[in-house]
């Protein structure tokens, strides 16, 4: 049995965005637009992965670093144990996942998750939804949805598809129990960390931090 | 790794999530202590009918507003399965929507005996010819037979809710504020402090009786008691907010320097109404105003205290 994990190395993610774009067209989540300082854009708040644009350092020793953030598929979930109807669950291999048809929306999930992956999709997203998507859309129901690793792809032999799009190779998918498998090799190491691993939560995407190269 | 760290409350739980924490405790313990009292201390018919009464309504408010602002509310179906409890027994709201669920079926069971002699029930439009179908009478006398069965049902349910409104704050583990056992002490002793103050307000207001001086003054006492308790646990957490994590940290600064916490939850919400209950218990009123004025203030800071905890949640982010 695989035990799947993601591994974002910092240092190359350049901040394209591509991953949350192919993220949310293979997951048919919500595209909604807003308009921000007189500009129209995508309301990426209900998308599954979101790359933040952000300053690190102090004084003159400040760069910018793209951070992309998603579901973490932890070991220990605690949006899995608050579920009050087991809608939430996590597959032998590792896929922390959603049914949808047990999902009443009550939105634990989302209060319990340090990482802030759940997403509210709601009647109205559903209707848009289908507007958008047309007759390949998938959802039938409101639900609190989150990133899946895109088991369906996985399954498949094929790779996530923030993964498969990312142009800098930052993000990298891999089976844990594989000690050939280089993303297994990296956090073995210890080259790839956890986020906030003294939560409890026991996460499974690692970052490779920028900071140490740059010395 | 080098991160800038984000905090953030929450916009999920708001006012209504609080609300129902307050109407589930609030309505819970009301119903404990009334049927407590009724089995042990003095039968009461009217105190029973109240506190199954206002426990019905309240928790049947609570429990509107969590499911009026669920995704889906056909869904719902699947948490009144009470096997979820088993298949879920970290979910407090799996367990917490059966502890309300039977409590207040049980509350309504407890309470039909007192129903069927009361004349305000007896000579209401519909409830009155209810209350005479041979169904209903078969079932008043049962329970009438097992009464304190049916009694501490009720109570050990209601028990049950007010611990789960801790519980379920306790289970999310991002907050320093919630995810700590004080918590569930807290929403305890202050679910049992509001409804002492509810049933005094009633007791002074409405039924007005004046046999039951020995309750009211046990319900003082109680809740003097329970309000000292309550102002010993936010001491706690003021010390293990201001040196603890660095969302506990967040949630000191936000919760301390608010006027509405600090003056209307602290100052008129516990440390008023102990002073008017204290002075009451060693000295004794010549009005019942002031007893009336201080489970009033207990009531708002109730609310007040659930209310906070939920805006002051604040989650730590690594970006």
């Amino acid at each position: 049995m695989a035990k799947y994990a993601m591994v974002i190395d910092l240092n190359t993610c350049v901040g394209c965005n591509a991953c949350m774009a192919a993220c949310t067209l293979e997951n048919q989540m919500p595209v909604g637009q807003i308009e921000e300082d007189g500009e129209i854009k995508w309301d990426t708040t209900k998308w599954r992965t979101y790359v933040h644009d952000e300053e690190i350092g102090v004084g003159n020793d400040v760069h910018r670093r793209f951070f992309p953030r998603l579901c973490n598929h932890c070991d220990n979930p605690p949006c899995m144990s608050v579920c009050p109807t087991g809608a939430t669950y996590k597959t032998d291999d590792g896929f922390v996942l959603v049914n949808e048809d047990l999902c009443m929306g009550c939105q634990a999930c989302a209060m319990a998750c340090p990482y802030k992956a759940r997403v509210d999709i709601t009647y109205a997203d559903v209707r848009q939804g289908k507007e958008f998507y047309g007759s390949d859309y998938r959802r039938t129901r409101p639900s609190v949805d989150k990133c899946s690793f895109c088991n369906h792809r996985v399954e498949k032999g094929l790779k996530p598809a923030c993964v498969e799009t990312c142009v800098g190779e930052s993000r990298m998918f891999g089976d844990l129990d594989n000690p050939e498998d280089p993303v297994a090799q990296m956090v073995a190491s210890g080259e790839a960390q956890p986020l906030m691993p003294h939560i409890g939560t026991r996460p499974n995407v690692y970052y490779i931090n920028d900071m140490k190269r740059r010395g | 790794m080098e991160v800038n760290i984000t905090y953030e409350t929450q916009d999920i739980w708001t006012w209504w999530f609080a609300v129902y924490l307050y109407t589930g405790g609030l309505g819970a313990a009301v119903v404990a202590v009334t049927f407590f009292t009724d089995m042990y201390l003095k039968a009461h018919r009217n105190l029973v009918l109240w506190g199954a009464g206002a426990g019905f309504v309240l928790l049947s408010l609570g429990s509107l507003m969590l499911f009026w602002h669920l995704l889906d509310h056909l869904a719902v179906i699947h948490v009144f399965n009470p096997l979820a409890m088993f298949n879920q027994p970290m979910a407090w709201i799996a367990w917490g929507t059966q502890f309300i669920l039977w409590m207040m079926i049980f509350a309504v069971l407890y309470a039909i005996p007192y129903a069927r002699v009361t004349p305000l029930f007896q000579n209401a439009p519909l409830l009155g010819k209810a209350l005479e179908w041979g169904f209903v009478v078969k079932l008043s006398d049962f329970v009438e037979k097992y009464r304190k069965l049916f009694g501490w049902l009720a109570v050990a349910t209601g028990v049950g809710v007010a611990v789960y409104t801790g519980l379920l704050l306790q289970s999310f583990p991002a907050v320093a504020l919630w995810a700590n056992p004080g918590v569930v002490v807290l929403f305890t002793v202050s679910a049992f402090s509001t409804a002492m103050a509810f049933l005094l307000l009633i007791m002074y207001t409405i039924i007005k009786d004046d046999a039951d001086e020995h309750l009211r003054v046990l319900y003082e006492r109680s809740d003097l008691g329970l309000i000292g308790a309550e102002l010993l646990i936010i001491l706690s957490f003021f010390f293990y907010l201001q040196r603890g994590p660095e969302s506990a940290m967040r949630s000191w600064e936000i919760l301390f320097t608010d006027l509405g916490w600090l003056i209307g939850f602290i100052g008129f919400g516990l440390i008023v109404p102990f002073f008017l209950e204290l002075k009451g218990v060693i000295k004794g009123w010549t009005s019942h105003a002031p007893i009336i004025a201080a489970s009033i203030f207990v009531l708002v800071g109730g609310y007040l205290l659930r209310h906070y905890f939920m805006y002051a949640g604040v989650y730590a982010y690594p970006w």
